[in-house]
């Protein structure tokens, strides 16, 4: 914590940046915060309740955090493996922002706590399974003792094993059950670091392509067009589930997504820029013929 | 801007000193005051099934709700109809939602339109609706009814909304306090305000002691007298009442130590502060998702769309919107008047403390904390109101 905020204090002290964007504990748990002054640097935390993904704020379109001056940002592997989404998509210039690594040993499923909970298979985010950054590599400082794993938790993927199980129609009924809370807030889409457009295709009227209507066939339309706009795309953070005001489990079609992606282009989302999405690449073994 | 205030801004502004907050609409006195047990409760939701009277209530949430690794503690609830008294969740976590669903649905249809001949043929949507219950809602969720009463009758009287309030009877439920989100009482309420219940609910041993206040409140425990208990007078119903008034009065003491502001003050600092770098501290935050707007029981904006169902016929709608997204200001010019999130937050701010309170003698907002607690990224608004009324309090000390 100490190594963090000073950290923080030095490249504010230097002038290397004008703000510091990390995670601070409040009266209902920990939340972002906007440190623009050395002496508020000790503000700072790092724990197991700082679960949202501070590359979001890092979005060009985010006027009222650019306009705060260039900016160091603290990233944890799901934090950095979206900075990465970001440099490899040219949102952002790599030294436009100065990257503070956090070793992480995993977080909780909600900040909303006032210390900061041990982890156990109950608490733990679905997102945290399977994590291969626990350590980001490719930042400007790491800080932060090495941590231990996080316990294991398949449950994410067992919720998407039973509804692969399912027959088409029972899945249908499930996610029109699901679907039918869904109010088109898109909250979901706000939360999510990758979502960037300008003008998200729901906004968009001539033509409209997406009814905004929360009735069942505007919520099918919004919510399927969400998942395939990040199909090899998402980090799996799961800040979209977290932001989803009625509980749509979006998880579970985020992990479906990731499978198929690696089912068809051996392609899992890295903390490496230079590494190329499928959507952004052209392969001559490509799976699909027509690409070829 | 600085020397331009909110009633040059707002025609027919009330002087921010005259305004009355005394809520006109609340009731004194309970007209009949019963017991309702457990089981009556149980058996009066099973009559209302059975007559097909839709009854609203506070329910368990289905199971999937939020995914594996959530953190919470108990299970979510959610306000909706009910059919058994297994269902209830009566005085267990907030729902999820307001009641505000119930009188604005996320989604309505307006009218619906078919090419006839050489014209347009319009089809009114229904505005009435059958009879409907709620039983045990929250005095926050509640109370937002006749204030955002207001503004649906304010330049047009909104048939729709006015519909499913005239068929509606509603009967609240005395709040134990949620957390540290609740700020009722510095909005004019406390956690057991009859503000918009035709009767309410307090919980006793042995079930809830219940007391009416409107003719639709009589009406309801006529229609369904067998199984409400006329309180007896002496030793058992002073017992009981004594037992409520100690539900509500230890309900009142835990909210009143979350917030406390001087709503004078604070709107005259918000009226002279458009500018003030305080604002900007509070946007970069934000999402600008809007799901503070969505869970709020008072946020009320609405957009209209027209929705071709097939060649020549559609369906005009109206959906929930917020002032929180940046294309709700979008011009068609390109323009935006609100051009980053510190001035949409503003807006929010302005809009529920200074701008309704002139317009309408009500504060838009009923404390229930609930855009706190879904706000993904720690937005806190007894926080904010907090923070305001120290700078506002400052400001007057200098002066």
């Amino acid at each position: 914590m100490t190594e963090l905020q000073d950290t923080a204090r030095r490249l504010l002290d230097e002038g290397a940046v004008r703000v510091v964007i990390g995670w601070e504990g409040g009266r209902l748990g920990a939340r972002p915060a906007f440190v623009t002054s050395a002496a508020d640097c000790d503000r700072l935390i790092f724990d197991t309740r700082c679960v949202h993904n501070l590359a979001t704020f890092l979005n060009p379109r985010r006027s009222q955090v650019a306009g705060l001056g260039k900016a160091a940002v603290v990233v944890k592997g799901c934090d950095a493996k979206a900075v990465a989404g970001l440099l490899r998509e040219a949102q952002l210039e790599r030294d436009g922002v100065v990257l503070i690594g956090v070793r992480c040993g995993g977080v909780v499923g909600e900040p909303s706590a006032l210390e900061p909970p041990a982890l156990t298979a109950e608490n733990v985010s679905s997102r945290c399974w399977g994590c291969d950054v626990r350590e980001p590599g490719s930042v400007d400082v790491l800080v932060g003792e090495a941590r231990p794993e996080p316990p294991v938790t398949a449950a994410l993927d067992e919720r998407v094993a039973a509804l692969d199980a399912l027959s088409p129609a029972e899945r249908l009924a499930f996610w029109t059950k699901e679907f039918s809370r869904c109010t088109q807030c898109y909250a979901c889409r706000q939360a999510c670091p990758l979502c960037f457009c300008e003008r998200c295709i729901v906004e968009k009227t001539e033509p409209q392509w997406i009814e905004t209507s929360p009735h069942p066939r505007g919520n099918f339309a919004w919510n399927l067009t969400r998942a395939q706009h990040l199909a090899g795309r998402c980090v799996g953070c799961g800040e979209c589930e977290r932001a989803c005001p009625v509980g749509i489990p979006l998880g579970l079609i985020n992990r479906k997504l990731q499978q198929v992606v690696y089912e068809l282009y051996g392609y899992t989302v890295s903390e490496d820029p230079t590494v190329p999405a499928p959507i952004g690449a052209y392969a001559t073994d490509d799976t699909q013929d027509f690409i070829r | 801007m600085s020397d331009e205030t909110i009633d040059d801004r707002v025609e027919g502004a009330a002087e921010a000193e005259t305004i009355d907050f005394a809520n006109d609409d609340d009731v004194a006195a309970p007209r009949r005051r019963l017991l309702l047990t457990h089981e009556a409760l149980a058996a009066l939701v099973a009559e209302l099934a059975a007559a097909g009277t839709p009854a609203v209530a506070p329910a368990w949430a289905g199971d999937a709700g939020r995914a594996a690794g959530a953190t919470a503690a108990a299970r979510e609830t959610e306000y909706r109809t009910v059919s058994g008294a297994a269902e209830l969740a009566f005085g267990e976590r907030l729902p999820r939602l307001s009641l505000k669903q119930f009188f604005l649905p996320p989604t309505e249809v307006l009218f619906s339109w078919r090419r006839s001949g050489g014209g347009v043929e319009l089809v009114s949507a229904p505005t009435t609706f059958e009879d409907q219950v709620v039983l045990g809602a929250r005095p926050c969720d509640v109370a937002a009814l006749p204030i955002v009463d207001k503004v649906m009758n304010w330049d047009y009287a909104d048939e729709l909304w006015n519909a499913r309030r005239a068929a509606t009877t509603i009967f609240g439920l005395s709040c134990g306090v949620e957390d540290d989100s609740c700020f009722c009482s510095a909005v004019f309420l406390e956690p057991a305000a009859s503000r918009g219940s035709d009767g309410r609910l307090t919980p006793v041993e042995g079930g809830y002691l219940v007391e009416t206040f409107t003719d639709k409140g009589e009406a309801f425990v006529a229609g369904h007298d067998a199984l409400f208990t006329e309180l007896a007078a002496g030793a058992d119903g002073a017992a009981l009442d004594a037992q409520a008034e100690g539900f509500r009065a230890a309900a009142r003491e835990r909210v009143a130590a979350n917030l406390q502001v001087d709503h004078g003050r604070l709107r005259d600092w918000l009226d002279h502060h458009f500018d003030d770098p305080f604002w900007a501290s509070l946007g970069p935050r934000c999402n600008g998702c809007g799901v503070c707007a969505s869970v709020c029981p008072t946020c009320h904006c609405f957009d209209i769309v027209d929705e071709p169902e097939s060649v020549g016929r559609g369906v005009r709608r109206r959906n929930w919107d917020t002032c929180q997204t940046c294309v709700f200001t979008l011009h068609a010019s390109g323009h935006n008047p609100r051009q980053d999130q510190n001035a949409r937050f503003r807006q929010r701010v302005e809009h529920k403390f200074l701008i309704y309170p002139l317009k309408f003698g009500d504060v838009l907002c009923t404390g229930c904390g609930r855009c706190s607690r879904a706000c993904p990224t720690g937005q806190d608004l007894a926080e904010i109101l907090a923070d305001i009324d120290a700078l506002a309090a400052a400001g007057e000390a200098a002066s």
